[in-house]
């Protein structure tokens, strides 16, 4: 079986995102720039699954601007064994939409034939939480979502959903796409003779074009801004007065 | 140049980098006007004469430091103009390059510290400059000014925990920093604190790990068993494990010696059975070198090599021996001409021993050893041995060659202080970091503590200054990857990166105020481990001289 990952090119979890002055997006200009920390744990669980003998072939794809060839380098790294980088923008700026993303991964699924996505639940720039959805009903496959334990199990994946108030394990059928949520596993470092072998695997670069989607925009980014400054707040010292003050807010 | 469409702050000044390459020509002239200089008064014959070099030698260090200066904004300038060039030099690059500039070119100006209490001026070498060009004129008066270290840490406050400012190095060897900053991060850094105070050797489990990293094989040739990186991917390694703290980021130390020994000095059969079990982390090594009475005058050491019938054996005492009692093998340096009195009698040996335990140290016949107790740079204990016949085999002579000894040894010695630097680069960002969080956490007169200009002037200085000793290592590196010979460059780079690390450090503890004072807090570690930096692999002084020596030569 090949198991495909898509991989998020993102800031930097470290980074104090900053908007741009003109308040149309964020400024990633000179900004570090890492693997979405979900999709990171997609591609441990993807080379987990080699290990055990239940995948042949880990792709590694990446949808974004020519830089996110870092990005794929770093999933080759870890272990993947080939790469595809379909180049849909060359701004930085310009986030390639959810649902064109899918649509691209629908034409590498086409062309591929994996027996299972494993994505991140969601990048942790735009929070999104819709591709690996977006691409299982474009597929007409089946899907678990926020996966914190996965088994292959012949022509089903058991899936372990982390779900308001606990846990809950669906069985899916084969093929299938699984996003994953952050306890599945705890990725693996990338070793120096793993960066060196990296360097030699291979890594297709594509276009939209090549697989026929319209990449260009569906959405109208109005405005982005940064969250309120937090105000001052007062201590009260009993829960008359707490009550007092609510009143005098005008919120009970 | 600016950030994406925001202009820069105005902190950052217009032309700067026309202004700082032009502020380069009169450095080198006051440079070259000073080697001459002194050069007329320690030549003898037309060679050094030493002991006019040592009545000059606070004339010769001034020189070394000043060489050490011009050379450091030399490769700031590189660094800068690579970046513009790839489109990444944005603000806080613009402004670490201004406030070094500014900052060093004042220094040089009114005196180099080269320690607290020891400022060499250029009154000292015997050169008088105006420097009164206007490029070096207006970087001193706007380069380094109480607002443009301000912006820095405001932006470096903003990436706090990320690797701050654009290292110029490509991808690969970004990645190669993350992977080891986050293994640091998860396996390192939450306990160092704990096994510094604890004063225990480093977990053979964390040993392993690192081993399964590559890091003990980084730089050995890969048909010898290594990974054939490049000694600039060895300076990043070593950075990000000294980050976390030293222990770990010397731990490959031993390996690189060692390996650069057999690799310079050994025989094919040497380098077949030794470098692949270096490599693997199967086999770690120390270096014994030092003598009770003999440190930086390593020609003058007296530990006895006699021949046997089967090979040698060693008797003699030796000291400062890192991680000794774990080691398999030992680099033994020791004097096989009992007729000689200096370097030229010396040999080099890979003595097989046993690893020891806690309980046994050293359980081979002919050896002891004791602990030597130590404020810092803990990890591995350091040891004192004393040998008493100890056996080493026939084939353990290395290079198969009486006498050579000493030369095996100082072409080691370039890999060893550009890993020194790396250490000490590493130890300055750890300071940096802990000191960065404490000043946004802490809260003193209803603000965070990096919001006054004293505390956030120190942090930005810490990231300047490592930022310099950073580009200074990388340049040494890539000369050293690139066949050249690099002792001067590579001599820099240690010299200054450990100045530069105790700086951070102490400023550390500063901003830490009473807390810094407590061993609770990991700064006080920081502090420990950082002053080991300017006496190991070459004094600080023997540094200067190395250094004076090379450009008076």
């Amino acid at each position: 079986m090949k198991v495909l990952v898509p991989v998020k090119r993102v800031i930097d979890y470290n980074v104090k995102v900053r908007v741009k002055a003109d308040g149309s997006g964020v400024d990633l200009a000179n900004v570090k720039m890492s693997m979405n920390p979900f999709d990171e744990i997609a591609v441990e669980q993807a080379i987990r699954l080699k290990e055990a003998g239940q995948a042949e072939e880990i792709i590694a794809v990446s949808i974004g601007v020519k830089q996110n060839q870092e990005t794929l380098r770093t999933a080759l790294a870890m272990g993947a064994d080939r790469a595809i980088l379909i180049v849909a923008s060359e701004d930085v700026h310009h986030d390639v939409e959810p649902l064109t993303v899918a649509k691209l991964l629908k034409a590498v699924v086409d062309e591929e034939a994996p027996g299972l996505v494993l994505c991140g639940k969601q990048a942790i720039d735009n929070d999104m939480n819709a591709t690996g959805q977006m691409l299982a009903a474009l597929l007409g496959w089946s899907q678990g979502t926020f996966a914190s334990g996965l088994e292959i199990d012949g022509d089903n994946a058991n899936v372990t959903r982390e779900v308001d108030g606990g846990l809950q394990t669906i069985k899916v059928k084969m093929p299938a796409v699984v996003t994953v949520d952050l306890r599945l596993n705890e990725p693996r470092y990338a070793s120096l003779p793993n960066i060196m072998k990296a360097k030699k695997k291979q890594l297709d670069e594509k276009t939209p074009e090549d697989y026929g989607v319209d990449a260009s925009p569906r959405l109208e980014i109005v405005k982005t801004s940064e969250p309120e400054a937090r105000k001052a707040g007062v201590i009260v010292k009993s829960v008359d007065e707490l009550v007092e003050k609510l009143n005098e807010a005008g919120v009970i | 140049m600016p950030r994406d469409s925001q202009p820069y702050d105005e902190t950052v000044m217009t032309d700067l980098l026309d202004l700082t390459a032009r502020a380069l020509e009169p450095l080198r002239d006051l440079l070259a006007t000073g080697t001459e200089g002194l050069r007329t008064h320690v030549h003898h014959d037309g060679r050094i004469d030493p002991a006019a070099l040592d009545a000059h030698q606070t004339a010769a260090h001034g020189l070394a430091w000043l060489a050490t200066y011009v050379q450091a904004l030399t490769q700031m300038q590189n660094w800068a103009e690579r970046l513009n060039a790839d489109g990444k030099f944005g603000e806080a690059e613009a402004l670490t390059h201004q406030i070094a500039f500014g900052e060093y070119l004042n220094q040089i100006k009114g005196g180099i510290s080269v320690s607290q209490g020891e400022i060499l001026r250029l009154s000292d070498i015997g050169v008088e400059a105006p420097l009164d060009d206007p490029a070096i004129r207006t970087l001193c008066r706007d380069g380094n000014t109480q607002a443009a270290r301000a912006r820095l840490a405001a932006l470096i406050a903003d990436n706090a925990h990320a690797t701050f400012g654009a290292s110029g190095l490509d991808d690969e060897m970004e990645m190669i920093r993350d992977q080891f900053r986050r293994f640091v991060q998860d396996r390192i850094a939450p306990h160092a604190h704990e096994w510094h105070l604890s004063d225990t050797l480093i977990p053979t489990e964390v040993i392993a790990e690192m081993a399964e990293l590559g890091v003990f094989g980084l730089t050995i040739p890969e048909e010898n068993g290594g990974f054939g990186l490049s000694k600039t991917a060895m300076c990043v390694v070593s950075e990000e494990l000294s980050r976390g703290w030293i222990g770990v980021g010397s731990l490959g130390t031993r390996s690189e010696i060692a390996a650069e020994l057999i690799l310079g000095g050994g025989t094919e059969t040497q380098k077949a059975h030794w470098l692949p079990l270096i490599a693997s982390g199967e086999v770690l090594p120390t270096a014994v070198f030092t003598e009770p009475n003999t440190g930086s005058d390593l020609g003058a050491l007296s530990t006895r090599a006699t021949r046997t019938d089967d090979g040698w054996t060693i008797t003699g005492n030796k000291t400062w021996i890192t991680h000794a009692a774990r080691a398999g093998v030992m680099a033994v340096m020791a004097r096989t001409d009992p007729d000689s009195a200096d370097y030229r009698g010396l040999s080099m040996f890979l003595a097989e021993k046993t690893p020891g335990t806690e309980a046994t140290p050293f359980p081979d016949a002919g050896i002891t050893g004791g602990e030597i107790e130590v404020l810092g740079y803990r990890g591995m204990k350091e040891y004192e041995l004393a040998f008493d016949g100890f056996a080493v085999a026939e084939n353990g002579l290395l290079g198969g060659e009486e006498g050579q000894g000493f030369k095996q040894l100082m072409r080691t010695f370039e890999s060893a202080r550009i890993q020194t630097a790396a250490r000490a680069i590493g130890v300055a960002q750890s300071a940096l970091d802990l000191a960065l969080s404490y000043a946004q956490e802490r809260r003193q007169f209803g603000q965070q503590l990096i919001a006054f200009p004293r505390v956030a002037g120190k942090i930005a200085m810490m990231a300047v200054e490592i930022t310099v000793a950073r580009q200074l290592s990388y340049h040494a590196a890539r000369e050293k990857d690139g066949g050249r010979r690099c002792d001067l460059e590579a001599g820099m780079a240690k010299l200054l990166a450990a100045r530069v690390a105790w700086a951070a450090a102490d400023n550390g503890v500063q901003i830490h105020g009473g807390n810094g004072f407590a061993l609770e807090y990991p700064i006080s570690r920081v502090l420990c481990d950082a002053r080991i930096l300017s006496i190991f692999e070459g004094a600080a002084e023997i540094q200067a001289q190395v250094i004076a020596r090379r450009l008076l030569g």
